[in-house]
């Protein structure tokens, strides 16, 4: 049972080449089987340690702590896990088709989960750089598994500016290896308060965190992730934005419990970067009309959000930014997956041309609302929990409010923009033959009302954290939804719908991957002189 | 202009502060990593090669999926270049009349020198220098020479891609055959108290299949390359 | 060498790509901050009158193994990523008959 974290890790990598090796029609069911197997061993370990984790620790090849590599869990990563298995059970469903395997993309989708595994688990630095490179690797191939132009420019420019992220954070590796003399990340936590070379420390932390933010796309170098989104298939979206992206959250809180005992300010900071990231991706997200482009954007500015509950004092507040990293990933993928069946029936990506889906797919439609509820924050969804949560933590700033207020007011709008396309009539001229995926819109959406509703439990279950104090229908939350929308209604006639100059530029604005580049070291350069000089 | 200007300057922050932390790198260094690995290192793994230990033994997760990568690499660069694997010749890139004369002569020459080295480094990977990755390396080497040797090479991707998809197979089984000899897993499948010249036997092992799959690795993605080139 | 001479390799990659207008260069400049950071480690395992990490019976000090064997690794990393971005880059060619950066972010997306 205790070497349940690396079957984790090699189950879906051998699953893969195994799949590549038979290349049989029926190779889906393998995928299901390893599923399956992932499923319960990943349940059983939590119940057998779930009230003491570090004793289900242990180091690869029984080596002394500081020399080998360590495998380990706690709720954190756990809940992350069970996150990855849903997303991943749910797109297996989507893409699933009888009788037809595209062999190659089980390969890498499998392979991508493994390493993730990988990714949550690892209590060690240098094989942490491993996972996060190879997760960019393999996401790299399935952004550009479609081979079109527009997929393999999106592709190479994710790869690049991820690799040269990911290479600071090594530089910052080294630097702590240098200081502690080992790359064990609970051994440094511990030394921490111990060492005496603050400024080497401080250094690491800089570089570390320059390479996170890039993972995570917040503000200044969050220009990869529209692209890689907006360009990837469907379900490749689904599984980048509900999952691959929180890989940067994952590593921020790793990150900043290891550097506890330094007692960084990093709250100021990240939380003006994260409100920052959150307003930037909402406004470019209400001047998109690419109906894929527009939920990518959302997704850069959800991290915002995240980040902005993150950088808290308040533990019940980051509490919350950690769960909203949770209910967007069901209803981000919920939302891309319905998409990817819309663009297939309709042939178009552009929010202005589709409409009438209503009348065509009722039932894809009634699931994508459910999405667009759950993003916006409406009460008895599950944005509405984690999203109230960061609102109370908030409140007693009125800037810090206001921040919040104008991201919810521009979801709002962005999301009446884009549910025109139910409306309306236009004839297809073709009959639409495929079946949607129900079960696996059907899984997500389910999700979304049940995280909604008995959040409380579950909460307690996963985490160990009360958040019974959030209630359901208080007044208070139905009047501002209202609010959210009737002002962004008001913006959507008045602003987006006109189509002005501004919109429009700012529609066509697309940074080069220099701008990228110089914005990342002007990022550093600022964080550098944040924590170290002020 | 100013782009530029601003741009050395926040390099310039980045260097100052690189600089003046490294003022604290005097006798910081915290050795018992080192110290254990020079201790322990020979008993615990039996290979004198202390890099060797530490990749096949102390951290072969990471060499594990070292391997992986160079596999998803080959995969990727093979789905995104022509999905037909029959690879013609490679004469539109090593162009016969530009290649010199001398070079394929010595080329005729070093090749079997250059394989056998490649072996030598696989081989007594925790005796000298070297090991899998690096022994790999310089015999996909040695097998690119063949394509100056002889422009008229047929290459069929497919066989090498089979291949090396069983080497990794046979390096996540090797690792584990430990799971069952000794209830740990991924590491040497004798008991730490064996004699050194038993656990020989799965570090040549490990050596080998691990030399086999990046030079196949290697071996693939130069070929891709090359029907890409036309 | 000065670990801080090797840090200036790991700038200029990163000035290389804040400027460079190509793809190819762009992963060169990649290639660069990799050297840098390989450097980097290897600079910080070495000491003066260190032995190659080789155990026997006459050396009594060795360099530190652990970031050697780590480099081996990142190399390969490395050249995975290096192989990677140059089969797209060559695509990228293929579909839009450049490879600068402004020009194929530029055109919309021609079948």
């Amino acid at each position: 049972m205790i070497y349940v974290p690396a079957f984790l890790v090699l189950i879906p990598v051998v699953t893969g080449i195994l799949i590549l090796v038979f290349r049989n029609e029926r190779m889906y069911l393998l995928a299901f089987l390893a599923q399956t197997l992932i499923t319960v061993l990943a349940v059983s370990y939590f119940f057998v340690f779930r009230d003491d984790f570090a004793s289900g620790a242990f180091v690869l090849g029984g080596w002394p702590e500081h020399i080998g590599i360590t495998l380990a869990n706690d709720r954190l990563s756990m809940s992350f896990i069970f996150l990855t298995i849903l997303l991943w059970w749910v797109v297996l469903f989507y893409k699933y088709e009888p009788r037809k395997t595209d062999h190659s993309f089980l390969f890498f989708f499998l392979f991508l989960q493994g390493v993730f595994f990988g990714l949550l688990q690892t209590n060690d630095l240098f094989n942490l750089f491993v996972f996060i490179e190879l997760t960019t690797i393999v996401a790299t191939v399935l952004v550009g598994f479609k081979k079109t132009g527009s997929s393999l420019r999106a592709a190479i420019y994710y790869l690049l500016i991820n690799t040269s992220g990911i290479l600071m954070f090594l530089i910052g590796v080294l630097l702590l290896y240098n200081v502690f003399g080992t790359i064990n990340l609970l051994h440094i936590r511990d030394n921490m308060e111990a060492m005496d070379s603050e400024r080497l420390v401080q250094l690491a932390y800089i570089l570390m965190m320059a390479g996170i933010s890039i993972k995570a796309a917040i503000f200044p170098v969050y220009t990869w992730l529209p692209k890689a989104h907006g360009a990837a298939q469907s379900a490749v979206s689904a599984l980048l934005s509900g999952l691959i992206v929180k890989s940067g959250v994952y590593l921020f809180i790793r990150m900043n419990q290891m550097f506890a005992a330094l007692s960084l300010d990093y709250v100021d900071f990240f939380f003006i970067i994260g409100a920052l990231t959150a307003i930037v991706g909402v406004v470019f997200a209400l001047s998109q009309k690419d109906i894929k482009q527009i939920l990518a954007y959302h997704t850069v500015s959800q991290v915002g959000i995240v980040f902005m509950g993150l950088a808290q004092v308040d533990a019940m507040t980051a509490h919350g930014g950690l769960l909203h990293a949770f209910h967007h990933g069901m209803f981000k993928s919920l939302l891309f997956l319905c998409a990817g069946v819309i663009i297939k029936v309709y042939r178009t990506k552009n929010v202005s041309e589709i409409r009438g889906v209503m009348k065509t797919m009722p039932f894809v439609s009634a699931m994508m609302i459910i999405g667009m509820l759950s993003i916006t924050g409406a009460p008895l969804f599950n944005g509405y929990i984690s999203k109230s949560i960061i609102k109370y933590g908030i409140e007693a700033n009125p800037f810090q409010y206001a921040a919040l207020f104008a991201v919810n007011i521009g979801t709002a709008a962005s999301f009446i923009k884009a549910s025109q396309i139910f409306f309306g009539e236009k004839p297809l001229s073709y009959a639409v033959k495929k079946r949607p995926p129900y079960v696996a819109l059907a899984i997500l959406s389910i999700l979304c009302l049940v995280f909604g509703v008995f959040f409380a439990p579950l909460s307690d279950f996963f985490f160990t954290v009360d958040i019974s104090h959030v209630s359901i229908l208080s007044a208070r939350g139905i009047l501002e939804y209202a609010l959210y929308l009737i002002a962004g209604y008001l913006i959507f006639r008045l602003i987006i719908k006109k189509d002005g100059s501004l919109i429009q530029r700012l529609r066509g604005f697309r940074p080069s991957f220099e701008t990228a580049n110089y914005v990342f070291v002007l990022y550093m350069a600022a964080m550098a002189l944040h924590f170290i000089v002020l | 202009m100013s782009r530029k200007i601003i741009l050395v300057a926040a390099l310039g922050i980045l260097f100052v502060m690189f600089f003046l932390s490294m003022e604290e790198m005097e006798d910081l260094f915290k050795n018992d990593a080192k110290l254990y690995f020079f201790e322990h290192g020979l008993d615990d793994t039996g290979s004198s090669n202390l890099i060797t230990a530490i990749l096949l033994d102390y951290r072969l997760f990471d060499s594990l999926f070292e391997a992986g990568i160079l596999l998803v690499a080959v995969f990727g660069v093979i789905w995104i270049s022509r999905h037909d694997f029959e690879e013609r010749n490679a004469h539109f890139m090593l162009d016969k009349y530009k290649t010199p004369e001398l070079f394929v002569t010595l080329s005729r020459f070093v090749f079997p020198l250059l394989l056998m080295l490649g072996f030598f480094i696989i081989l007594n990977g925790h005796l000298t220098p070297g090991g899998g990755f690096q022994g790999g390396a310089v015999v996909a080497t040695a097998i690119l020479l063949l394509y100056y040797i002889n422009l008229e090479r047929k290459t069929d991707i497919s066989l090498i891609v089979a291949v090396v998809k069983f080497a990794y197979l046979g390096i996540v089984l090797t690792a584990s055959i430990s799971l069952i000899t000794r209830g740990e897993i991924f590491t040497n499948f004798m008991a730490v108290d064996a004699p050194t010249m038993s656990k020989y036997i799965y570090i040549i092992a490990l050596d080998i299949l691990i030399g086999i799959n990046v030079a196949l690795c290697l071996w693939a993605i130069f070929t891709a390359f090359l029907k890409e080139g036309r | 060498m000065n670990p801080v001479l090797t840090f200036i390799v790991v700038l200029i990659g990163l000035y290389g790509l804040a400027t460079s207008k190509n793809i190819i260069k762009s992963v060169f400049c990649v290639t660069i901050i990799e050297s840098g950071v390989i450097l980097l480690f290897l600079n910080f395992a070495n000491y003066e009158g260190g032995a190659i990490p080789i155990v026997s019976e006459d050396v009594a000090a060795i360099v530190d193994p652990l970031p050697h064997a780590l480099m081996i690794t990142t190399i390969v990393i490395g050249s995975a990523v290096t192989a990677l971005a140059l089969i797209i880059c060559i695509k990228v060619f293929h579909h839009y008959g450049s490879t600068e950066w402004a020009q194929i972010l530029r055109r919309e997306d021609v079948k």
